[in-house]
């Protein structure tokens, strides 16, 4: 049975009956307005016609699709007010009934492009109503809207290749409400396949639904099937919905054990054409029904799950809800021709200037060849368990270069492809999504277990890219953001003055901060540079506990042993200053030795032995005023009711003033920048 | 420290600009002669150096203080050693920066 629309409604709402809450149908939508956007649609009971504007809380259903030429939709909430002698309606709340219909009845049109909409009417006769589960997709594609304009979009159907085709349902028996009379019929005809809508009444005012079309008992659940929906329109208010989206990731099984007792949860991201992303989660019973049902890259309907707010920490898709599956949850694979439209993976690269001022543990997409590819080095983590690091050099268009940190598996598998492929000096295009940003040395980005790396991807960015490279990039140099310091040391230096030290609380927190301080030593505390230590091995290091004297001979406590010579360690107190402040710091032996010149044994004996103070002095004041690159060791550590920040001196390295000055007119080349 | 007579930073390329005036540059020693020194400048240029060098023999890098008198040559006063480690780059940014942003700090 065809819909019918609310007869006379037109007349009814113009005669000021606001209670009619009428089916009409949308037949055209304008956008009227040039500084605010307002719309306008024409509506018809199938009789008559009549203009109606659209509250502004609204805009988003046109803008969204939820609403188009063609709609049925019922009038909820309205009013009329009169304007300039006409009668203007507006509408305030409304509900899309039939996303999709042809033209109902043969309303008197006005003065629009509605004239076109009788002429395309096609085989399918207006009054047939025959079962579409696929009604509205893409009611987001104007284009071929325009091509059919108001034509109910049957041809604009038929060449959509998200259309679900007969394919689709065959697998939903279930949706079939086979009605003797005429109720839901399927169309398997090949005159008209599935392109003729059916009403599927989705949402229903919750008292007296229109009478028209119910023609088949008591209102019962709602067997027809949701519509599919842009992923961005979903929410969890939205009621039934459906998505066809491809997979764009899929999560490891993981096992969890927490206060209610052991289970598994997996998760995957979806993409649907519109670009929209969300990630959906199973848990417990739910994994095993689609763990093996979801791949990476093929398209899926799903639909009857939950929305809940997404987990920003895990989450990192554009989408504020996330998908939960139940029990009541369906996935069904799609044909593949359906998910044509359908992007393979969604980026939004970054280029890496762009990087340097992103914040630190922003997830972010970025593109650019690799240049240069490190060896793995095992890195043990805080939990005792060891992983590999990997290095990455890459570089942009836009003349900078960053370093990429592959972890774990990416080490091995990715890692080793791009090392073949730089060894042979194949520099590919690499496509990092949802890389990590971090600022340990300078800003790098790292992987995460979301991450995916695509070596050479086939699509326009790593066109562009490659055939940048081959004519430019090659050979100009990039800037990288990725070090703060010309590698002289070790990799990991973090560059500071000794009043950042205490201006940014280093060492406050639960690690020890390591820094790198340039600086000067100005003064050393004369009354105990060393300590006497145990000289005992314990396995193959020394105890170097300090001993304690018992009579002529020393004691140690962690060995219980004694023994007659103890060794000298250096326990140096010193002042640093550089140009911005000073601090006292304390060097243990090897880095003691290294500024005193002696070993700590000799210049003990110096002082007790030898009694030597002018001597003594020659040698502390022939040390001061000597500038070191110090590595510090920086940590606040509790004594007895205070803390204080305790500074250790790790390495102390002279200067090295090429090396120095490299990085000095480095960092005169950054400041120039602010 | 002697201030009152200050030499401009400069190498190869910036000597031009700063005729007639005194100036300082390091370069390093390709032809010694008696009353000329034929060096090269941290920016890969030959300059020659006019006047009397020390007696002591030359090493590899000197630095010249002297008057520019053409765009290719300076009239030494000053010779100074600077051995034969020498960062010729740091140096020559060192010369770039001195009359560029930074010329305020400098003279």
């Amino acid at each position: 049975m065809s819909i019918n629309l609310t007869p006379n409604s037109i007349a009814a709402i113009n005669g000021g009956d606001l209670n009619l809450k009428p089916l009409v149908q949308v037949l055209d939508i304008k956008q009227i307005g040039t500084s605010q956007e307002r719309y306008r649609l024409l509506i018809s009971d199938s009789v008559s016609t009549h203009h109606a504007m659209l509250a502004t809380q609204l805009n988003d259903r046109v803008k969204t699709g939820r609403v188009k030429k063609g709609s049925v939709v019922q009038l909820i909430d309205y009013m009329c007010s009169d304007v300039q002698n006409r009668r203007i309606v507006v509408v305030l709340n409304m509900e899309t009934i039939v996303l999709d219909c042809d033209i109902i009845g043969n309303p008197k049109l006005g003065d629009m492009t509605a004239q076109k909409t009788v002429s395309n009417l096609n085989s399918a006769q207006p009054g047939r109503s025959v079962y579409d589960n696929r009604g509205n997709i893409q009611s987001f594609r104007p284009a071929f809207n325009a091509q059919n304009p108001g034509s109910n979009n049957m041809q604009g159907l038929q060449t959509n290749p998200l259309l679900q085709s007969q394919g689709m349902q065959g697998s939903r028996p279930m949706l079939m409400v086979p009605n003797g009379s005429n109720g839901v019929l399927r169309s398997a005809t090949g005159k008209n396949n599935n392109n003729t809508q059916t009403y599927a009444p989705t949402v229903q005012p919750a008292y007296q639904p229109p009478p028209s079309y119910r023609n088949q008992g008591p209102i019962m659940k709602n067997e027809a099937p949701a519509r599919v929906i842009p992923i961005s329109a979903l929410n969890p208010y939205q009621g039934r919905w459906a998505i066809k989206a491809r997979v764009t990731a899929k999560g490891d099984l993981r096992r969890y054990n927490n206060a209610k007792g052991d289970g598994k949860v997996f998760s995957f991201d979806l993409l649907d054409s519109d670009g929209g992303e969300i990630r959906a989660t199973c848990f417990n019973a739910v994994v095993d029904r689609f763990y093996d049902v979801i791949e990476v890259g093929r398209v899926y309907l799903i639909s009857k799950g939950g929305l809940k707010p997404a987990q920003k920490n895990f989450n990192h898709l554009k989408n504020e809800w996330e998908i939960f599956l139940e029990a009541a949850s369906t996935v069904d694979l799609c044909p593949e021709e359906d998910g044509g439209s359908i992007p393979q993976q969604q980026f939004d690269f970054k280029p890496i200037s762009e990087i340097e001022s992103a914040e630190n543990n922003s997830i972010l997409d970025i593109i650019g060849i690799v240049i240069s590819v490190k060896p793995s080095v095992p890195i043990l983590r805080k939990n005792g368990m060891e992983t590999q690091r990997r290095t990455v050099g890459m570089k942009d268009s836009s003349g900078r270069s960053v370093e990429l940190t592959l972890w774990g598996d990416f080490c091995n598998k990715e890692g080793q492809n791009l090392q073949e492929l730089v060894d042979s000096e194949m520099f590919p295009v690499l496509a990092v999504k949802a890389g990590k940003v971090s600022d340990f040395t300078g800003k790098s980005v790292g992987t995460i277990s979301s991450t995916q790396l695509f070596i050479n991807p086939d699509i326009p960015e790593a066109h562009v890219l490659s055939d940048w490279f081959a004519r430019i990039g090659q050979n100009s140099a990039a800037v990288s953001i990725s070090r703060d310091v010309v590698p002289s040391g070790s990799k990991n230096e973090i560059r500071k003055t000794v009043s950042q030290i205490k201006e940014e609380g280093l060492g406050r927190s639960d690690k020890p901060d390591w820094v790198t301080v340039k600086a000067t030593i100005t003064y050393f505390k004369l009354d105990s540079f060393c300590y006497p230590a145990c000289p005992l091995m314990i396995g193959d290091r020394q105890c170097n506990k300090k001993a304690t004297r018992s009579g002529t001979r020393w004691v140690c406590d962690r060995c219980s042993q004694e023994f007659d010579e103890c060794d000298y360690r250096y326990l140096l107190q010193f002042q640093i200053q550089d140009h911005t402040g000073l601090a006292w710091v304390t060097a243990f032996q090897e880095s003691g030795e290294e500024i005193m010149g002696y070993p700590a044994k000799e210049v003990y004996q110096l002082k007790h032995e030898a009694q030597d103070e002018a001597r003594l002095s020659d040698v502390f004041r022939s040390r001061v005023f000597y500038p070191y690159l110090f590595r510090l060791k920086i940590k606040e550590e509790m004594y007895a009711d205070e803390t204080k920040v305790k500074i250790t001196v790790v390495r102390a390295d002279k200067i090295d003033y090429s090396s120095e000055t490299r990085h000095m007119l480095d960092t005169i080349s950054r400041f120039r920048r602010y | 420290m002697d201030t009152s007579n200050p030499a401009i930073l400069v190498n190869g390329n910036l000597l031009p600009t700063h005729v007639r005036k005194r100036v300082r540059t390091v370069i390093q020693v390709l032809n010694s002669d008696r009353g000329s020194v034929i060096g090269k400048s941290t920016d890969d240029q030959q300059l020659v150096i006019k006047g009397s060098p020390p007696s002591t023999p030359l090493t590899k890098f000197v630095e010249v203080i002297g008057i520019a008198d053409s765009d290719k040559s300076i009239q030494a006063e000053i010779w100074t050693n600077f051995g034969d480690n020498f960062d010729a780059s740091s140096f020559n940014q060192l010369c770039q920066l001195a009359n560029g942003e930074y010329q305020h700090l400098f003279l």
